[in-house]
């Protein structure tokens, strides 16, 4: 069954036809908020407070739409209310803790931790649509209209992330500890 | 095509929506352009980030969300059956009270299956008040109370929220979470009323140096006039000297009203 025709019962009361969506979506959420926090807990809350959300205002849904593009929006709504309730205790977050790497570090290559760090690094807006375009597959019109914005605006700002990523990964790579 | 052409294909080429012609010349760019071809690279290694999985918990708690959301709806079908059952939507509405508008409703109705087992319970004649099982009910009670004080207070609707706000003055002993939200209702609620019903519960717990602290503070030009002058009386009434600063501050803005001015020069003499 498709996601929308999924929702669509979930809107007529089906309560257990979240369990399917939530089945299909929580993992690339939970990773979609993991890169843009880097933190594990807080993904999850907010992975929670999504598929709450989905309960609460199913009503909302309309049925021509792509499920996909509603639960996004949903998602990024949540982080953006999560951040305002958290001001204070976020602003230190993603930008200054380079040493936050993945649990499994020693699993991972150099390059991948280092990938990682400066990802972290460069500006949450640049984070924000590489995450959405790299990781979570959603193409730049969709991205667009996530955003509000027209889909040359996100193309550019895919471009400048990567140019950011570049200098942010260089400068970490050059003052990297050796021996490794 | 130089470098910055080659950034406006970029992104179409990255997510493979270019045609081959195109695809080709962006190809032959990168090749022979160190940046440019760092860039894609880059994009590509990002596939090197794992993908990682959330613990457990993420599904039971999702689980749990969805039990109660279905025995929520069961249960207004039929209230007086299974009176065990109610727990889980009461756990259920501790986390989340602030996104859950029927809260309030439930919380009544939870609320009121209680009083009637006390009601029930006080009947029997050789009870005696130490009996374990009251204790508990009137805790729970309390907490529910409280429960339903705090979901009301976030209402919509200013007829609600004041009901929220009596509520809150059933409350022996309020919690921080329920002063807490007695005074963000005080400092923005957009109705008047409910603000000086908000104002009224507090003078309540006056007693409390922190919730005279805090009073003293709301006491702000942004506020209406009304509640100010609720705010200066209830300062003079509890007495409160270390509020007199606040009050010389607050006298030399230009922006009150001048009845306000004249109320803040008599609470000034009052409390010296």
């Amino acid at each position: 069954m498709s996601d929308e025709e999924l929702m669509a019962q979930v809107r007529s009361g089906v309560g257990e036809m979240l369990g399917v969506l939530f089945e299909r979506y929580h993992v690339p959420l939970f990773n979609f908020y993991r890169k843009l926090t880097g933190d594990r807990g807080v993904s999850e809350d907010l992975v929670q407070e999504v598929f709450f959300r989905i309960l609460k205002y199913r009503h909302s849904y309309r049925m021509d739409t792509s499920f996909r593009a509603w639960m996004y929006q949903i998602a990024r709504n949540a982080r953006l209310d999560y951040l305002r309730k958290h001001r204070s205790e976020v602003s230190w977050e993603p930008e200054m803790s380079p040493a936050m790497a993945p649990v499994d570090t020693a699993q991972q290559s150099q390059e991948a931790v280092l990938l990682h760090a400066a990802l972290m690094r460069i500006s949450e807006e640049k984070r924000e649509v590489l995450v959405l375009s790299r990781f979570q597959d959603l193409k730049y019109e969709e991205i667009a209209q996530l955003l509000g914005c027209e889909v040359n605006t996100v193309k550019t700002r895919v471009h400048r992330a990567l140019q950011e990523l570049r200098q942010v990964f260089h400068q970490l790579e050059s003052g990297k500890p050796q021996g490794r | 095509m130089n470098c910055e052409a080659i950034g406006e294909l970029l992104p179409d080429y990255l997510q493979g929506r270019l045609n081959p012609d195109l695809a080709g010349e962006v190809e032959k760019h990168l090749s022979g352009c160190p940046v440019c071809g760092e860039e894609a690279a880059l994009w590509k290694n990002l596939a090197l980030l794992p993908e990682e999985q959330p613990s457990p918990a993420l599904q039971s708690r999702f689980k749990a969300m969805l039990e109660s959301y279905q025995e929520g709806r069961w249960e207004k079908s039929s209230l007086t059956a299974e009176k065990n059952k109610s727990s889980m939507p009461m756990l259920w509405g501790l986390g989340n009270w602030r996104q859950m508008p029927i809260a309030g409703v439930v919380w009544a109705c939870v609320f009121l299956l209680c009083g009637f087992l006390i009601g029930r319970q006080m009947q029997r004649p050789v009870q005696t008040a130490e009996d374990p099982r009251i204790d508990a009910l009137r805790t729970e009670v309390a907490s529910m109370r409280q429960m339903v004080a705090l979901s009301m207070l976030q209402q919509q609707s200013a007829s609600q929220r004041l009901e929220g706000v009596s509520w809150s003055t059933r409350l022996q002993q309020p919690d921080p979470k329920v002063l807490d939200a007695l005074f963000h209702t005080l400092r923005f609620d957009n109705s008047v009323d409910v603000r000086l019903a908000s104002l009224d519960a507090l003078s309540r717990y006056a007693g409390q140096p922190e919730v005279r602290r805090e009073l003293v503070s709301a006491l702000q030009e942004k506020q209406s006039p009304l509640v100010q002058i609720g705010l200066i009386d209830l300062l003079v009434d509890v007495h409160d000297r270390n509020a007199v600063p606040q009050l010389k501050r607050f006298q030399q803005d230009p922006k009150i009203d001048p009845n306000v001015r004249k109320h803040v020069d008599w609470g000034i003499d009052q409390l010296n």
